[in-house]
Formats: C-alpha cells, structure tokens, sequence
C-alpha cells in the first residue's frame, strides 16, 4: 500500500499561545484520534516568551482581555475565555462524563445509547452581552438532535457477509444510529445579564426547539473566506470536543467546534465527522462569522453557512480518490474530496416584538 | 546481562530496539507462543490488565502500582498496539518479557492485533516512522497469529479480549480453531475477539450490522455448562477502569488510563490472589513530567 504519511499536511506553524497558563499540555500531548501524528511531530521548542507578548500587544490593541476559569490547573479541566468588543467567548474543556453521569444522561435523552467518549460538561458559547444574544454548543443538546433525526444504522463493511449467515434468531434489535449523526448546528438564546454573568449552566431549560426570539433568516450574503485568510494575529483559539466515538473500531464520528478571535471578527467551526471505514464519509459543517462593529450596542450581525457533504467508498473510486480509510485519518483531508449535498447561508435575526435587553 | 535482560532495560526506557534484534525477539516468541493452547492455562494468583492502546508511560504506570514481571504474574487481554504514541515500545516490551519470564506472562490476542486494524489505527504508521519500513510491522504481525486467544484461571475464571461467540457453547470448542492467521471477518475466533456484552436477551447482532452483543441469560447458560465463576473481557472503555455486569457474571478491565491522553478516565487491574479473591486496583495516567513526550502549547490555526 502507498505510504499514509506522504500525503499528509506538515503541522500547523505555531502562533500565539492563547492563553500563558499551562493547562493545555495534556491536551496538546495528547492530539486527536485523527491525527496522532501531525502535533506529535511538531518542533518541540516555541519561542513562548515572544508569542506572549506577541500576543498582549494585539490584546491590548483590541482592547482585548482574557478571561481565566477557577480551576485553571495545568493537568484537569480548563474554562477560559475573551471579553471583545462586546462579545464575551469561553470555553470549556472537562473529561468524559462517568457512569453515574451517563446513566442520568440516558434517561434525559430516553435511549440507552450514547458515544463512547462523551464530553459533556464541555461547551462553548458567545455571549453579545449589549443584545443578550448568547450562541452556544454543548454535546446534549447535539445528541438531543441526534435522536430526533434517528437515521436508519449504516451498515459496517463487513455487514454484507453477515447478513448472508447471521440465523433469523440473531437479527439487529436495537436499531438506533450508532454513528451518531446529528443536525446540530448549535443552539441560541436571549438572556438578562443577571443569567448571562452567571457561570450557572442551564441545558435544555432554554431549547432551541421552543419559541426563540432569534430566527435565522435565509440570505445572500457569504462568509467572506478570503479575508478570513489573512494571517491577522490569533487573539483567542481553542478547539472543543463534544463527543466522539471509535464505533467499535469501524471508523470514527466526532462532534467538535473549533473557534479563532482577531481583532476584527469572531469565526467559528463546528463539524460533524464520520467515517465509517470501506463504507461512506459524511460531514456537517456549520460555520459562523461576526465581524465587530464600532458600536458593540448595535445587533451584532452573524452570519451562519451550513454545508453537508457525503460520500460512499465506491463514489470516491469512481471519482479516482483513493479508498484506503487511513488515508483520511482527518476530516481536512475529507472535506476537500466529498460530494456537496446541502448547503446555505442564513443571518442571525431579532424578531421585532422582542425587546432588547440592553445593560 | 544477556542480550536478552539489556533490551528489556532499553525498552523499559521507551528505546526500540533495533530492526534485526526485533526479527530475533519475534523469532523466539514464536518458538513459545506456538506451543500455547487457544484457552492457556493460567494459574492464580495473577493480575489481568485490559487495554494498553500503545500507552507506554501509563503501561509503566501499571507495572508500578502492580509489581513488576517476574514478582507478579501478568494476563493481558490484547490490544496492545494503536491509537497511543508507543505501540512500538509497548509491545516489544511485552514480548520480550514474555521471551524471558514464558510462565509469568501470558499475552492473549485483542482485535487490534491484526493487519487490517493496524493498517488504520496507528501501529502501521507508527513502524514505518521510526524504522523507515514496515519490516518491524510484518514481523509483529506475524506473531500476532501466534497469540493465544483465551485463557483459563484454575478452571474458574475465563478471559477473552472481547467476548462469547454464538458457535461456541462449551471452551473445549475453542481449542479446536486453528488461530494462525488473521482475524477473520465472522466465525468464532472473530467473535472472542470483537463481541460485547449488553442488556438485552440472547444474541443480537450489532445495529452496526456486523458483532455479536450477548445478553445476561447467555452468559449464565455459558458458565454453568462450563463450570466457571466469572468471564473477564476487555475491549471497552470504562471511566471508572472496570465494570461489573450481570450479577457478576462478567466484568470488563480497561487498563488505559486517559485514554486518548484526553479522556480523563481512571484504568483498572484485576489482581487474583491464590484463592481467587478479588482485588481491583485503580490507578491513575502517569504524571505529565514522567513522559517523553514534550509539551507544547496548542497551535492557534488559521481554519476555515
């Protein structure tokens, strides 16, 4: 077989550190299931110092300021954030839930299954605090989704050999999606700043499914991609699991919101990844960009992209991809070859007979 | 020292040892591993492990907390190799000690033990990064097929990397699988390696639409007819590092603590002593300043 690593990305150059604390070096030791080696073989050594102060320059140019959570050591979990321009953005990183966890989770959610790897204290939210606005994305809310989707199984490459053996008295019974696919593409809020200064969290006591003061309205207009190439400096980044399963070793679904602050905007990814090996890749993108504006009492104006792309194995034969599934250890990797399904762009909106909340 | 006792040393330190001594090392692993029946005979007392997943530094970890080979006497329940940093190491390490203590250590196969599952999740890589070849690949491949694929604690307790297999009722029908080869894709040798235990009745097959999931009732039937107390398996990952099922009928040892160095469970070890009394013993990741791995900052960048 052709060798995997030829045709993988070099590692990402290193950039400002986000945050001067040390809490992300377990997380940074420990990269993706996906792509163990692209971090592993990054140069060891950074010239912190000058990234640091690098990046208090352009913090204090933006008029930037950190936010640092209460359990901020180097090896457990992490809250940590920017005030900007109006925005307050967090996240928050913890370990996968326990069994007791779990157990309660299934009864919320009414099924008996859940990922592997499910980080469920962790989120990340960006909270307009002049409008109240708060977007955010947690992984109860994405299986919530998940659930009400309820897509028939795919079944695994080995599956067609099985069907043809397996006796009648050993048919599938639990039928759910194992692969864990879900429409979710975060959930909004309008909140007083007496909730939105509580670190308090209330899940599902606001769905999204209920009437919401904010509506995304079809539009237009396009994340401007090409600006968000240039190479402006990284006032805040963090990349958020949500949840993640090795579907018994078949492949791999990932739930995961990644989020970069500069000084002029907010950008933000989170994406759906799910290879099921021989079989299909699918990926659901959700992408949302703020530029900030002079007076950050003004309606922020969000824009949100959200792309669905899918293919099976035999579709990228026959489009001359190559099918080894190690060779997309990365959802990059993926995203550049798979077949558009679905795709548009919304604004965020405030619907007129809701009054702001201005502080 | 032999050469033998010098590469334990250097493979305790996280070194591989060199291409042409691992051919040797798996060479006379074969010799042994040959001989070891299907279900190997396994006295107490021992300590089960689970998982390792290539964890070198938390694999060092166990030994710490769990006495070294030869004073204690090991069982692993496979997947050594993928996913982690180390599989090189870890496995070597395992091997070779294998090759020097054989009735101390007993190594039985998981289902990350075979070309096709190594070729997608890391091991393959991994070889080929630090040898410039897949020569090292093929030779621990190799004797992937050698590995036993069970084990027998004093006739009371049964041990599988994964689980039951609709085709085998009594243990005597695992002896005769002829196991040197790769995982196949379905059939009993397949199903000890791949299936899981779950709260339903009978068999089901997976929604996956492939593997077996056994219920309470099937293991009850499985141990009376075989005259054994408890069926200990790996293969899935527990936060607490160990997981009783069906009124003790089955337990589940996961031996990779922060697995995926981010998941933040605890693992677990199973130590039997003589009379077969239970301890489980819960230890933690190793700390970050024990590892080789450098730290780093995570790198900001530029998505789209």
């Amino acid at each position: 077989m052709a060798s995997p690593t030829t045709t993988r990305p070099p590692p990402p150059a290193p950039r400002f550190s986000s945050s001067p604390d040390a809490a992300a070096q377990t997380e940074d030791e420990a990269p993706s299931l996906s792509s163990p080696k692209t971090r592993e073989s990054s140069p060891a050594c950074f010239d912190f110092q000058d990234d640091e102060s690098r990046q208090k320059i352009a913090l204090k140019a933006a008029g930037a300021q950190l936010i640092h959570g209460p359990c901020d050591d180097a090896q457990g979990p992490r809250l940590h954030g920017l005030l900007v321009k109006g925005w307050r953005i967090q996240s928050n990183k913890h370990f996968i839930l326990t069994m007791d966890e779990r157990e309660r989770w299934e009864k919320m959610l009414g099924t008996t299954h859940l990922p592997e790897m499910l980080f469920g204290n962790n989120f990340l939210e960006l909270a307009h605090l002049a409008t109240g606005i708060k977007i955010k994305f947690n992984a109860l809310e994405a299986l919530h989704d998940w659930k009400q989707e309820n897509l028939p199984p795919v079944e695994v490459s080995a599956a067609a050999k099985w069907r043809f053996c397996s006796k009648p008295s050993q048919q599938v019974i639990l039928d759910y999606d194992y692969t864990f696919t879900t429409p979710y593409s975060g959930s909004e809020t309008i909140e007083t700043e007496e909730e939105l200064s509580s670190h308090g969290r209330s899940f599902m006591t606001t769905d999204h499914a209920t009437s919401s003061p904010i509506q995304w309205v079809d539009c237009d207009d396009k994340i401007d991609l090409v600006a968000l190439r240039a190479k402006d400096p990284i006032l805040f980044y963090d990349e958020v699991v949500l949840y993640e399963d090795e579907l018994a070793d078949n492949g791999v679904s990932l739930l995961s919101v990644k989020v970069r602050v500069m000084p002029s905007c907010w950008f933000l990814l989170l994406r759906f990844w799910l290879r099921v090996d021989g079989v299909l890749m699918r990926l659901r993108d959700t992408r949302m960009h703020c530029s900030f504006q002079n007076d950050s009492n003004k309606a922020p104006v969000v824009i949100r992209e959200r792309c669905h792309k899918e293919d099976t194995f035999s579709a990228l034969a026959l489009n001359g991809f190559p099918v080894d599934s190690s060779l997309y250890f990365d959802s990059a990797v993926a995203s550049d070859r798979l077949t558009v399904r679905k795709q548009h762009c919304e604004k965020l909106t405030l619907k007129e007979t809701n009054p702001k909340r201005v502080s | 020292m032999s050469d033998l006792d010098r590469q334990i040393e250097q493979l305790k330190r996280c070194e591989p040892l060199k291409e042409s001594e691992v051919k040797t090392l798996c060479l006379k692993a074969m010799e042994i591993l040959v001989e070891e029946s299907n279900v190997q005979r396994v006295d107490a007392p021992v300590t089960i492990c689970g998982d390792i997943h290539g964890q070198f530094y938390d694999m060092k970890e166990l030994f710490r907390v769990g006495g070294d080979c030869p004073q204690t006497n090991y069982l692993f329940l496979g997947d050594f190799v993928d996913r982690g940093f180390y599989s090189v190491e870890t496995f070597l390490l395992l091997l070779a000690l294998k090759v020097r203590y054989p009735d101390r250590i007993t190594l039985i196969r998981g289902n990350h033990e075979s070309r096709q599952i190594t070729q997608v999740y890391g091991f393959y890589d991994e070889c080929l990064r630090k040898y410039g070849s897949v020569n090292v690949w093929r030779y621990c491949t190799d004797i992937f097929d050698y590995l036993s694929l069970s084990a027998l604690i004093d006739n009371r307790i049964f041990s599988v990397h994964g689980g039951l297999s609709p085709s085998i009722t009594s243990i005597d029908q695992i002896r005769t699988i002829d196991r040197k080869q790769e995982v196949p894709h379905d059939g009993a040798m397949c199903d000890l390696l791949w299936s899981d235990p779950e709260d339903i009745e009978g068999w089901n097959l997976s929604p996956r639409g492939a593997g077996f999931l056994f219920g309470g009732n099937v293991v009850t039937t499985f141990n009376h007819a075989n005259k054994i107390e408890l069926i200990c398996r790996a293969h899935q990952l527990v936060m607490e590092g160990y997981k009783w099922m069906f009124n003790n009928q089955v337990v589940t040892v996961w031996s990779a603590p922060n697995y995926c160095y981010r998941c933040g469970n605890v693992a677990a070890i199973l130590e039997l002593d003589e009379h077969l009394n239970k301890k489980f013993t819960v230890f933690e990741a190793a700390p970050q300043d024990a590892r080789g791995a450098p730290s780093k900052k995570p790198a900001p960048d530029y998505f789209l």
